[in-house]
């Protein structure tokens, strides 16, 4: 293991540690010695500033927008610890995607179904008079051939949606499906565009939360890999649902996510 | 002509950074949702690059931006540009998530090509003048070590990991990288 160079090159040891060379024991020696001289400190730095330019050759690539959603959820639940904690644990179970990929791949496409028509109450639960506030919406995504091909649930409270596929349809090589708002007697607005094999979380501006109601329907069209070019749906409608709103359980966690949510506690 | 208000707008973006950094850590969050917007391409294409799978680079991409939310405060602008400080934080949260999956991700590793397969913005002369500074240094190395150093810097991988990718013994791609990192800092530090 020893070569001449180890004793001849000491420092090189900071280099090796920006280069990214070094095992995670050798590093975690160097980020130890970082903290407690001032001499490695310094030559660490210096290293950064020799090697770090080479980052500018990889390119750019913008993180998909519910990232920012989870990133401020986390720092939200971080800095006010005056929050309670059913909401608390409302954000852990949110963020947690592989609760969610759970959800769609462990559950049959008739599952979701059933437990769909549990959650989206009848239309008449949106009186004026209902009291407790609405905190979250969904909607099951009906194909042409009557199968559920995603389901859809809005966190209204933080502004963001997941849409989990169930059993969607084939989408041609090269089309993507894009998920739309129409509210009743309107022009379909542009969602976002929604995964055929794994669940997609999006960030919803103001403007289409305060679109979300009973009187609104969520559809799908296929589209290019980009979107619609247009802003309106260009590709054929794949699927259509209501939206209802998803009566929470003791724990303010959706019903509809009782199943799931129990199956991924066990799996933890 | 061109070079100066270029150069000035270079600087200003440097400013502005530091400036959202330090607010970021005083807990501003109309700051730090600007550096996010700024900033996040650049660190998830990091993240992307040593990582090669989008749901790891999304989680490391989460832990970068909490990182900065709490631990902002201890920037030094004195010491390293916001963004070496971010990239910094971006790679070393790369790196210690390969070190604890390295089982998993040496496969994919293996099956990658030594050679970057990027040409760098710096052959094309729109780097900026530290990175050509470095890619002049590099360009005094040999072929093969060049693409070593290039190679580890991308990867995030060990040295057991580069030696075993190209088929060389330890020993061999330790003094690879070793002199390359001496002939550098002679190099780069000529130049100051």
């Amino acid at each position: 293991m020893n070569t001449p160079l180890d004793n001849e090159s000491e420092d090189l040891r900071y280099a090796e540690y920006v280069l990214g060379v070094l095992d995670a024991d050798a590093r975690a020696a160097v980020e130890r010695e970082i903290a407690s001289d001032p001499h490695a400190a310094a030559e660490v730095a210096r290293w950064q500033r020799h090697l770090l330019p080479l980052a500018e050759d990889v390119p750019a690539k913008a993180p998909p927008e519910y990232l920012w959603a989870r990133i401020q959820n986390e720092v939200g639940a971080g800095k006010s610890p005056q929050r309670t904690a059913a909401s608390a644990t409302r954000v852990g179970w949110w963020n947690s995607l592989s609760l969610w990929r759970g959800f769609a791949f462990g559950a049959a496409a008739v599952a979701v179904a059933c437990i769909i028509a549990l959650i989206v109450m009848p239309r008449a639960s949106f009186t004026p008079r209902a009291a407790p506030p609405i905190a979250y919406m969904a909607s099951a995504i009906a194909q042409n051939d009557g199968q559920v091909g995603w389901t859809a649930t809005m966190d209204l409270q933080h502004a963001r949606m997941v849409v989990v596929p169930a059993k969607p349809q084939a989408i041609p090589t090269g089309r993507a499906p894009e998920l739309w708002l129409i509210p009743a007697g309107q022009k379909p607005i542009a969602v976002g565009m929604i995964a055929a094999n794994a669940p997609t979380m999006i960030a919803l501006p103001p403007a289409l939360v305060a679109r979300l109601g009973p009187t609104a329907a969520l559809a799908v069209s296929v589209e290019p890999p980009g979107g619609s070019p247009t802003g309106q749906p260009t590709g054929p409608v794949i699927g259509k649902g209501s939206i209802g709103a998803a009566v929470p359980n003791v724990s303010g966690k959706p019903v509809a996510l009782v199943l799931p949510d129990r199956s991924a506690h066990s799996a933890t | 002509m061109l070079q100066t208000p270029m150069n000035q707008s270079a600087t200003d973006e440097r400013e502005v950074l530091a400036r959202l950094l330090r607010q970021s850590g005083g807990q501003d969050e109309r700051a730090f949702a600007e550096l996010y917007r700024r900033t996040s391409s650049k660190l998830f294409g990091v993240c992307l690059r040593m990582l090669r799978e989008r749901g790891e680079a999304e989680d490391a991409l989460q832990n970068v931006y909490l990182s900065v939310w709490r631990r902002a405060v201890s920037f030094d602008p004195a010491r390293a540009g916001a963004m070496t400080w971010l990239i910094t934080l971006t790679r070393n949260q790369c790196i210690d998530r390969l070190r604890r999956h390295r089982e998993t991700s040496l496969d994919e590793i293996v099956a990658d090509n030594l050679v970057d397969p990027m040409p760098g913005p710096a052959a094309h002369g729109e780097a900026g003048e530290e990175r050509q500074r470095l890619e002049h240094c590099l360009d005094t190395l040999a072929e093969q070590q060049k693409a070593a150093v290039r190679a580890a810097f991308f990867s995030g991988a060990t040295y057991n990991e580069l030696a075993e990718r190209c088929g060389v013994p330890l020993a061999t791609m330790k003094s690879w990288i070793r002199r390359s990192l001496i002939r550098l800092r002679t190099c780069l530090e000529h130049f100051n």
